[in-house]
């Protein structure tokens, strides 16, 4: 059934075997029926005859009588078929109706009418019973030849499959006309499907007046041409967005190097261009780096390296390095975490890293900012909180897209171009986690990041593994 | 010290071969596998910078022929930092290696350390100028005056007493100090110098750590 690709003729194959199963189950029932009817009226007949011979001799009449009165039991056995005996205690024929010639059968004695089949090339059906007249013991056989009626039985058989051979090919054909027009909706489906390509991803399957089961199908490819939708178009903003991201340093330096060119300037005005330069160099290779990182998350293909984390430990270190940018705006850095977390320790302290820093980049002077954590059940979430500006609900959803920033203006030398929260968003993922933000006037602003706290996660599959993990120090 | 540079890329090749002629090492260029097997059968290197990505010969296949007749320290360049090209750069029997895009300064860092064949002696005692730093207690002075340093302040004077006169990337006075091996997108490193120098330079008339703009940072003195 496998090598068969069509699903019409699969299902005409399996009609065909379901009516041969069933054809077949009631035949052989009917068969035997039958067989056993047929069997059941012989017996009957037989016993019959025996009891007619008997009550004949128990009139008084003697088996020599019998033996002359043939027309007795010659009427009474009409054809060739039927075998009648009269044996005395020696077992000597006093009366043989034997057209066949068969070897008087050498039977037990016995008061009741027993039945058995003989064997041998012939076979008959004998009934025979022992009976006494004058004191003298006789044996009284009738019997039926099975010939005419195997004849029969197997002209029966042979009907029965000749009816199955028809029955299932017949079956196998309405089968076939049937799954044809019952997967008529499937083909439309196709047709419909097949119209949709990159320029209409808007389109979607119509599934007004269709079976449920295709209704339900093409809504779950509604759903799933929704996703790609989603993705697709977020890609192409995502293309967009990078394109426009690399020209402004791009501007830069072509703008300040033909500046520079346009008439002869001095040592240090030259230097000071080149030293420019090299800025935005940084900036533009910083932004490529990124933006590798998160393409790499798109096709993750190698294990995620993970370890049990000491936080608190992971966030001193994290606090020691962002230390002097905290106390140049008079804030604080407190370190409130403690607990594990399964994780790669490289991408998560890239990604705390990118929360403090976002932190720090937000924070008023003068705040506090902590970084705590917290369990809830097998997992642990790490907040990182500041006070200062709070986001507006609109750019809550979106803080963690590529490249958006909430105030378009703000795009520094010294900034990741838009791309380390969706770093978080990423790096979160892979971990089988989530990063949130909640942002009001009361409580300032708090980024958290929720992953597994002991080994009981599911292995997460990632592109490259670690990044830093295997960086040769020398 | 000879340096062997294969790099079919013309640019790149040019200027590291006139960057690190400047930087005092004698370069020849291999533009291609074969042109580098030849050169490194004819004559001594102390050093080996590979592109992996290379015509004919390929940089893996070079770097086991190297390793097969001798131990000269190699440096792979690679354009992809996908972590299977590091290890098995690594595991061939390279010293190290660098991403492209990199920064001059940076591979600069690099061979000297490669070059510099036993490892470098831990120093007690630093003087550069009227600045002395003794390492086991912990003390900074400037013209006999006691500066109070915090933990990484120390490590990041420290970091550039040892390695006076040369300019320190700041990824690399990140990783050095912070144990930070990320390229991180925040000014930590500026800010972590600024400190610094507010409290070893900025009292003083004599300024001994110097800023080489976009490269990193330099302490000596230039007097």
């Amino acid at each position: 059934m496998r090598g068969i690709n069509s699903l019409a003729a699969r299902l005409s194959l399996l009609f065909a075997l379901v009516s041969m199963l069933l054809l077949g189950s009631i035949g052989t029932y009917l068969y035997h029926s039958l067989t056993r009817e047929i069997a059941w009226r012989d017996d009957q007949m037989l016993q019959g005859r025996l009891e007619r011979l008997e009550a004949i001799l128990s009139n008084g009449e003697s088996v020599d009588m019998l033996q002359h009165r043939s027309h007795l039991y010659d009427n009474m056995m009409g054809n060739r078929d039927n075998l009648l005996w009269i044996l005395d205690n020696t077992g000597q024929a006093l009366i043989e109706v034997n057209p066949s010639d068969l070897p008087v059968p050498n039977l037990p004695t016995t008061n009741t009418v027993r039945l058995m089949e003989t064997a041998g090339p012939i076979q008959a059906r004998l009934a025979w019973h022992t009976f006494e007249q004058d004191g003298r013991p006789l044996t009284l056989i009738a019997g039926k030849l099975l010939d005419e009626r195997n004849q029969m039985l197997r002209a029966y058989r042979l009907r029965l499959w000749f009816a199955l051979v028809i029955g299932a090919f017949l079956a196998f054909l309405l089968g076939w006309g049937v799954s044809r027009h019952g997967l008529q909706p499937l083909r439309r489906l196709v047709e419909q499907a097949n119209s949709i390509n990159i320029r209409q991803l808007d389109r979607r399957l119509d599934v007004t007046g269709e079976a449920q089961e295709i209704s339900n199908l093409s809504h779950g490819l509604n759903r799933m041409l929704d996703r790609l939708e989603d993705g697709f178009s977020q890609l192409s903003r995502y293309s967009a967005d990078m394109a426009h991201e690399l020209r402004t340093p791009l501007t830069n330096l072509l703008g300040q190097t033909q500046h520079a060119l346009r008439r002869e300037r001095s040592d240090a005005e030259y230097r000071q261009v080149l030293e420019s330069n090299i800025e935005e160099y940084e900036r533009l290779s910083r932004m490529i780096d990124s933006m590798l990182f998160l393409a790499r998350t798109e096709s993750p293909s190698r294990q995620l390296i993970c370890d049990s984390i000491d936080l608190g430990e992971l966030v001193l270190q994290l606090c020691e390095y962002f230390e002097g940018m905290a106390e140049d705006g008079a804030r604080a850095l407190i370190n409130q975490a403690h607990g594990t977390a399964v994780a790669n320790h490289d991408l998560l302290r890239t990604a705390l890293a990118n929360l403090i820093a976002n932190a720090l980049r937000h924070g008023s002077p003068g705040t506090p900012i902590h970084i705590s954590t917290m369990e809830i059940g097998e997992r642990i979430k790490l907040c990182v909180h500041n006070h200062g500006p709070i986001i507006s609900p609109d750019d809550l959803t979106k803080v963690f897209e590529r490249f958006y920033r909430c105030d378009p203006a703000r795009s520094g030398v010294v900034d990741s171009g838009g791309l380390g929260l969706a770093i978080v968003h990423s790096i979160a993922q892979w971990h089988d986690g989530e990063v949130q933000v909640e942002s009001n006037a009361e409580d300032g602003t708090t980024f958290s990041l929720t992953l597994p706290r002991a080994n009981s996660w599911r292995i997460s599959f990632l592109f490259n593994g670690s990044d830093e993990g295997v960086r040769a120090e020398k | 010290m000879r340096i062997l540079v294969v790099e079919d890329e013309h640019k790149t090749a040019d200027y590291l071969c006139r960057g690190l002629g400047e930087s005092g090492y004698s370069v020849e260029i291999a533009r291609d596998g074969f042109d580098a097997q030849h050169l490194i059968d004819e004559s001594e290197f102390d050093l080996v910078i590979l592109d992996v990505m290379l015509p004919g010969l390929d940089g893996w296949q070079l770097l086991e022929l190297i390793r097969r007749r001798s131990q000269v320290p190699v440096l792979f360049l690679t354009a992809r930092d996908a972590v299977e090209d590091r290890v098995k750069g690594l595991e061939l029997g390279a010293d190290d290696y660098l991403v492209k895009p990199f920064s001059f300064v940076e591979l600069l860092a690099r061979v000297r350390t490669l070059l510099r064949r036993s490892p470098p002696r831990e120093r007690e005692h630093f003087r550069v100028a009227d600045l002395e730093m003794d390492v086991l207690r912990r003390r900074v002075t400037r013209k006999g005056d006691r500066i109070a340093l915090t933990n990484k302040e120390f490590a990041l004077l420290e970091l550039l007493l040892d390695r006076e006169s040369e300019v320190l990337s700041r990824t690399y006075i990140a990783s050095r100090v912070w144990q930070m091996n990320f390229d991180s997108d925040t000014n930590v490193v500026e800010v972590a110098v600024r400190r610094l120098r507010a409290k070893v330079d900025d009292p003083f008339t004599q300024k001994l750590i110097h800023t080489e703009r976009g490269m990193g940072y330099v302490l000596e003195d230039r007097s």
